[in-house]
């Protein structure tokens, strides 16, 4: 039996924003389409509607020409629609089972054979009595795809499910989405990653403010002319030329670099040496969890480890806190923006006076000048192209690439010698990302320096003079990036060793 | 005084009536809390129980009506709390804490024509086994029908909580209500249920304070009762048997304590007053402290106001 979903003229207007401007898509099981969009494009505003989340303002749906009335998420189950939303609507403190039981209606025997016949079948293995705050990000999607199979789904919407996810997960996750599509169920998979669009799916709807602007067989399609489709405008190429030079001076050199922990979610760091000229970008790549946040946090100034030396502009720096060493001109952009670089809650100027350099003169004898610090944040709001000049907005209500722009703004605008950023293009569009990369160049031409943490191989490659990849702990050697390929940093990231 | 064994069950029996109070109000402000809703309005109920309870007792000149009255008039309050919180979307604190004044204030009218007017007899249970088993008899038997209950009830709440579908609803609305709603849950239902029934138990600690423990009316006569009760569901992490043990901690100490400063102890008073205090928290902190039983226990959007997307 075939499913058909027809969405029809539907739109959603919020005050000053339409979501959703006369939006129609069809679909028909056997395939995976992709919705793609970058941030703020309406695709979740348009996911939203389809789960009963939100009404539209306007507009209908259809599932098999059956006009659906979906105004709570309880109507989207009973027709058969599921969703995997992109933050995880799964109960913490709860156990796996536990969750999974939650709005199901037969008796919890039952249920468990039930699940345990969906893992078996899949090949998913979770324990199903651990509390899910336990789970890996990866397992913690299983369980709700598996929610949703539970009810024998016609239709599974994924909304951005790789942006936590790590590639061997990834993996996974698409060998699944192949075989649910294979068994009937349609699948609609929203994203802004233009690889995923092209490896997964097999046709592609893209839309822009709200708006869909193409639909098209992803076969026809390449990456740049989905890029461009998505921002609306032909993307510059950015290439970096190579400015590496052998006679410049090293401004940062660590030695003996060692951490160990009794955290089993930590990762041990073991005897890293590396150093980075004037005006280069040291790239370290890894796959997430083989000691990147450690290394950052050591890095900052958060984490001090005995017996290490780092030397910054001729000084030994590693027994200072990250506020001095931010004073010997050091600036840091870490890779959860929400949580650990901004205050949420604060607003644009507040966040901004956070980073309170000693020149700034933001404070005066315990007071805060509100109207220099503002002046400041207008400053960083144009300097940087973030779309808003109202500092007093809070910062919640940054999409993430503005958020991102917000930070690196923040953290240049005292000049820094040396950037040390972890993942800066983390789950950001294509329009975002190439403005953050233009930065970054711009920032080693300017003789600064810059050390690039980061999972993305590409990014890497297109930013770095040098790299080195970081496997459980231990760094590899450090090769000019002219000598390293995707296929060398995979092999590397691995586990394995070239030579 | 020679210590012997019927006065150490005589003085077990009377500590545990002395707990009663504090396991009623603990227990049904614990679901509540752990839906999500912290109402700091415990001792506003439980008064407006006590008076409406010893009221309705004097004009029916019926306990049972007395009991359920007592209970209804504390969901009765609660829903303003719930209709202000939930509906309204007011903050839990300063909702909870005027709750608080506006329940002593409004019992303490109500009450103007009950002062001084003499309680009646609460009928116990088992009056024959308690005289002639020693040791045991006045431990287990000859007591009101509301302490059997306060003591049956942490055990059914841990089991609601833990075992049955609702339960295990409540607990998913305290942990994200957000999920909970997108899964189709009637997060501000589940809440206001909570609420009601957290009213319900405050009123009637109130009740059985003022029918039975000490059956008379008093101006203000929870006497704080209610916010040691709230402090015990935060010591206790959330757990209804740790609950349970707290309150007899607290009600235990507060009678030996009582005792010693009779026989005249060579200790501060000022100290042995604060004892019960002191011993209860330390005890909870020592059988609480695996961090990650509290991490599961807590519900983590505990005070946090939800609003439904539209």
């Amino acid at each position: 039996m075939t499913t058909d979903l027809r969405i029809s003229n539907v739109s959603k207007i919020y005050p000053g924003c339409i979501a959703n401007d006369n939006v129609s898509l069809q679909f028909k099981s056997g395939k995976i389409y992709a919705l793609l969009g970058e941030n703020g494009a309406g695709k979740s505003t348009l996911v939203k509607i389809l789960s009963g989340v939100v009404s539209p303002d306007n507009g209908e749906v259809f599932l098999n020409e059956k006009n659906l009335k979906l105004s709570s998420p309880l109507d989207a189950k009973k027709n058969k629609i599921g969703m995997v939303f992109q933050h995880f609507n799964l109960f913490e403190t709860l156990s796996v089972f536990e969750n999974l039981s939650i709005d199901a209606t037969e008796d919890n025997e039952s249920l468990r054979v039930r699940v345990n016949e969906i893992l078996k079948k899949y090949n998913f293995s979770i324990d199903l009595d651990v509390p899910v705050l336990n789970l890996s990000a990866g397992q913690k999607q299983k369980v709700e795809i598996i929610r949703c199979l539970l009810r024998s789904p016609k239709v599974l919407i994924m909304d951005e499910p790789t942006s936590v996810l790590t590639e061997q997960e990834t993996e996974e996750l698409f060998i699944s989405l192949k075989k649910f599509c294979d068994e009937g169920i349609l699948i609609i998979y929203i994203t802004h990653k233009l690889k995923e669009v092209l490896s997964l799916c097999d046709e592609v709807a893209v839309m822009r403010k709200g708006k869909v602007v193409s639909v098209s067989q992803t076969q026809n399609e390449r990456v740049e002319t989905l890029a461009n489709k998505m921002v609306g405008q032909k993307l510059a190429k950015i290439k970096k030329k190579i400015n590496i030079s052998k006679n410049k001076d090293e401004i940062f050199k660590v030695k003996h670099l060692n951490f160990y922990s009794d955290d089993p979610f930590e990762t041990n760091l073991v005897n890293l040496n590396f150093s980075v000229k004037r005006g280069e970008c040291l790239g370290i790549a890894g796959i997430s969890g083989n000691g990147q946040n450690e290394l950052f946090q050591i890095l900052s100034g958060e984490i001090i480890t005995p017996d290490t030396s780092i030397i910054f502009r001729n000084k030994e720096i590693a027994k200072l806190n990250p506020k001095q060493r931010r004073e010997y001109l050091m600036a840091f952009s870490p890779e959860d923006r929400i949580s650990q670089a901004a205050v949420p809650e604060l607003k644009i100027y507040e966040n901004v006076a956070l980073n309170n350099f000693k020149s700034s003169n933001f404070f005066e004898k315990g007071l805060v000048n509100e109207k220099k610090i503002k002046e400041h944040s207008k400053k960083i709001l144009s300097d940087f192209s973030v779309n808003t000049d109202n500092v007093e907005l809070k910062s919640q209500f940054l999409s993430g690439g503005n958020l991102q722009k917000l930070i690196l703004g923040r953290e240049l605008i005292t000049a820094p010698e040396l950037l040390i950023c972890y993942n800066p293009t983390w789950g950001l569009d294509v329009g975002a990302i190439n403005y953050i990369h233009e930065t970054l160049i711009k920032i080693n031409n300017q003789e600064k320096s810059t050390i690039l943490i980061s999972t993305d191989t590409e990014e890497l490659l297109k930013l770095s003079d040098r790299i080195a990849v970081i496997y459980k702990g231990k760094l590899s050697k450090i090769m000019p990036s002219e000598e390293v390929t995707p296929e060398k940093l995979g092999v590397l990231m691995g586990g394995g060793s070239i030579d | 005084m020679s210590l012997d064994i019927s006065f150490i069950g005589i003085l077990i029996g009377s500590i545990m009536a002395s707990s009663v109070p504090l396991i009623l109000a603990a227990s049904g402000e614990l679901v509540t809390e752990r839906s999500g809703v912290l109402n700091l309005g415990v001792e506003g109920m439980m008064i407006i129980g006590a008076i409406s309870g010893f009221a309705l007792m004097v004009i029916t000149d019926n306990l049972f009506i007395a009991i359920v009255g007592s209970m209804l008039s504390g969901v009765i309050i609660s829903l303003i709390f719930g209709f202000l919180s939930q509906s309204l979307l007011t903050n839990h604190v300063a909702t909870g804490l005027a709750l608080t004044i506006f329940g002593i204030g409004l019992s303490a009218m109500l009450g103007k024509n009950f002062v001084g007017i003499p309680g009646k007899e609460f009928p116990i249970l088992f009056s024959s086994l308690k005289e002639s088993i020693p040791f045991f008899g006045p431990i287990l038997f000859g007591h009101s029908i509301v302490l059997y209950f306060a003591f049956a009830l942490p055990f059914l709440t841990n089991y609601f909580l833990k075992k049955t579908k609702l339960g295990l609803v409540v607990r998913a609305v305290g942990d994200s209500p957000v999920s909970a709603s997108n899964q189709g849950i009637n997060v501000i239902l589940v809440r206001y249920c909570c609420i009601l029934y957290g009213g319900a138990m405050c009123g009637l600690a109130g009740a059985y304070l003022s029918l039975i423990y000490t059956p008379q009316w008093i101006e203000n006569m929870t006497a704080g009762r209610g916010w040691i009760a709230l402090a015990l569901v935060v010591f206790a992490t959330w757990s209804p048997i740790k609950v349970l043990i707290g309150a007899l901690i607290f009600g235990g100490i507060t009678i030996l304590q009582l005792h010693m400063q009779a026989i005249g102890f060579r200790i501060p008073v000022q100290f042995l007053s604060a004892l019960p205090y002191l011993m209860t928290i330390i005890v909870l902190v020592v059988i609480s402290r695996d961090s990650r039983k509290i991490k599961l226990n807590t519900p983590t959007s505990l005070g946090r106001i939800f609003y439904k997307e539209k």
